[in-house]
């Protein structure tokens, strides 16, 4: 990778090393872990990747709803910074593919601007020796909880990639005149609706166009989060993060769910 | 525990008769701990006796450790000072931890819950969980009781699959994010840039930590470690100081390790949506 800090720790190499010679580390529950287990798959490594990022300064037209390119970029760039590490360090283990993937975005004091993205999940590996990882040879991720893994194996579906979309929008403010107009009254604000709405298809595009790259039959776990950042209030990242997925061919094996009725309140 | 049971606190008369019943049965008998403390839910209790084990007593381990509060303002690379402090606490707190389980021959701890304070001028690490041991049991050997922080319901489930807790690893890191200096600060100002300073002193606190982690697990003779948890960045006394804490269960499987075969299921209880008006506002 080109533009990672060029000298990783040494004791980076150490960990990787411990890992290869048969330790496993996973922030998975006793229950995923168990549950990946169940699915043919053995935890490998948490990986992780991170990136502390600077985000540029764009300006808004105050009475214009446009999206914030520059800004859109930065969301995108670090994360993909972050993912990509934590791909790499996945591949370095031979890993099958990366579960329970958490994307974060922390600020600190370290400036106004700064902010750290870390991606962070399990590395996992087939056990039957059969690679699974994804149409670019690339190990898959997903933020599919080890319950979610397990279910979506079962119905005869692996993923590909954890998919995302982002777009950071300006909403245009109401003007005096719009503002007075409509006091008093129920009635929609269109300016306010359709800019929410590009926005929100502008990221669930950009989403679905990473899952066609991948060759994947679906998205599932898909949900747009709404941030402000520091930005203030009329400066919005929608974010639209899923898990790309392909039918295999392997058979479907979940048995129809039990119903139960829980007799405690 | 000796043969004579020592009488401490011996049941005062003119009592009413129901209490100083109770009061009997809490005192200690001939070679048996008398009297339980646990932390443990009804549940809990209940899932570990569905594996024939049972709670003995609740255990505590506590140490703090000072550091000079100079040490976290100015320097580069590590600040082994307080990564040496934060490993000796909790190496600390555990033993004591374990030396209380050992005590009530226990098998094993569950459940630990970890609390943390680091400051500038010490660092303080407070553990506390529910010493536990099959019913019955005669007590291990003391190195081979274990510390962990999972609770007693991933505990049964482990056992149910075969595999078992060993010990509680931990690994630290305390790192100097070096400051950016004026002109480059000032250049990058408007720029979508990665920082690449903070995040390599991020990398190796992480790397570091993690390591030492694993090394732990490794001494423990573990196969793996489950439930890590990942605490990092700054400290909010020292902005310019990075940590890094990954503490998790190492667990092994033993000789009957199995598939758990689940089975799935749909809960036909409605779920309660709540209408909040507060979100219209």
């Amino acid at each position: 990778m080109s533009d990672a800090p060029k000298d990783l720790p040494e004791a980076s190499e150490r960990r990787l090393e411990e890992i290869e010679h048969g330790l496993f580390t996973s922030d998975l529950s006793v229950n995923e872990f168990l549950l990946v287990k169940e699915a043919g798959y053995h935890p490998l490594g948490l990986v992780m990747g991170s990136s502390i990022y600077h985000t540029g300064i764009q300006t808004r037209k105050w009475g214009e709803s446009q999206e914030l390119t520059k800004l859109t970029e930065a969301m995108y760039n670090a994360r993909e910074l972050a993912m990509t590490r934590m791909e790499e360090e996945a591949s370095e283990l031979g890993a099958d593919g990366v579960v329970g993937v958490r994307l974060d975005v922390n600020y600190y004091e370290w400036g106004k601007d700064a902010a750290e993205f870390i991606a962070v999940g399990t590395a996992v590996k087939a056990e039957d020796g059969v690679s699974r990882r994804n149409a670019l040879g690339k190990p898959f991720t997903s933020d599919l909880s080890g319950q979610d893994f397990w279910t979506l194996l079962r119905t005869g579906y692996l993923p590909q990639g954890l998919v995302m979309g982002t777009c950071v929008y300006h909403i245009a403010h109401r003007g005096l005149g719009q503002t007075l107009a409509t006091t008093g009254q129920n009635v929609e604000l269109p300016n306010f609706t359709q800019a929410l709405y590009e926005a929100r298809e502008l990221a669930m595009t950009r989403m679905q166009d990473e899952a066609s790259r991948l060759g994947a039959a679906g998205v599932v776990g898909a949900r747009l989060e709404e941030k402000t950042h520091q930005w203030g209030s009329h400066t919005i990242e929608f974010l639209a993060l899923g898990t790309a997925v392909t039918r295999t061919a392997d058979e479907i094996t979940l048995t129809p769910p039990v119903t139960i009725i829980s007799l405690d309140h | 525990m000796s043969t004579t049971p020592p009488r401490p606190h011996p049941v005062p008369e003119g009592l009413p008769a129901a209490v100083r019943q109770a009061l009997a049965v809490a005192e200690p008998r001939h070679g048996a701990h008398a009297g339980l403390t646990s932390d443990l839910t009804i549940d809990e209790t209940l899932i570990l006796h569905s594996i024939a084990w049972a709670p003995r007593d609740l255990v505590v381990g506590l140490s703090v450790q000072s550091v000079p509060s100079v040490i976290w303002s100015w320097g580069s690379g590590e600040i082994e000072l307080a990564s040496r402090a934060h490993a000796r606490a909790f190496a600390h707190a555990v033993a004591r931890l374990h030396a209380e389980a050992v005590a009530v021959g226990a098998h094993g701890v569950v459940g630990v819950h970890v609390e943390r304070r680091i400051l500038s001028s010490h660092i303080e690490v407070e553990l506390v969980g529910t010493a536990v041991a099959p019913i019955d049991a005669r007590p291990l050997p003391d190195a081979q009781v274990f510390v962990s922080d999972l609770p007693a319901r991933d505990f049964a489930l482990l056992f149910v699959a075969g595999w078992r807790p060993v010990a509680l690893a931990v690994g630290a890191s305390f790192t100097y994010a070096p400051r950016r200096a004026v002109g480059a600060a000032l250049r990058q100002q408007t720029q979508n840039v990665e920082l690449t300073n903070y995040t390599e002193a991020l990398y190796s606190a992480r790397a570091t930590a993690m390591e030492r982690m694993q090394r732990a697990a490794l001494d423990a003779h573990g196969a793996g470690i489950v439930d890590v948890t990942v605490t990092e960045g700054p400290l909010h006394f020292a902005a310019h100081a990075i940590g890094f804490t990954a503490w998790g269960t190492v667990v092994t499987p033993t000789p009957n390790a199995r598939s758990i075969d689940p089975i799935t299921t749909v809960s036909l209880d409605d779920t309660v949506s709540a209408f909040d008006v507060a979100s219209l506002a």
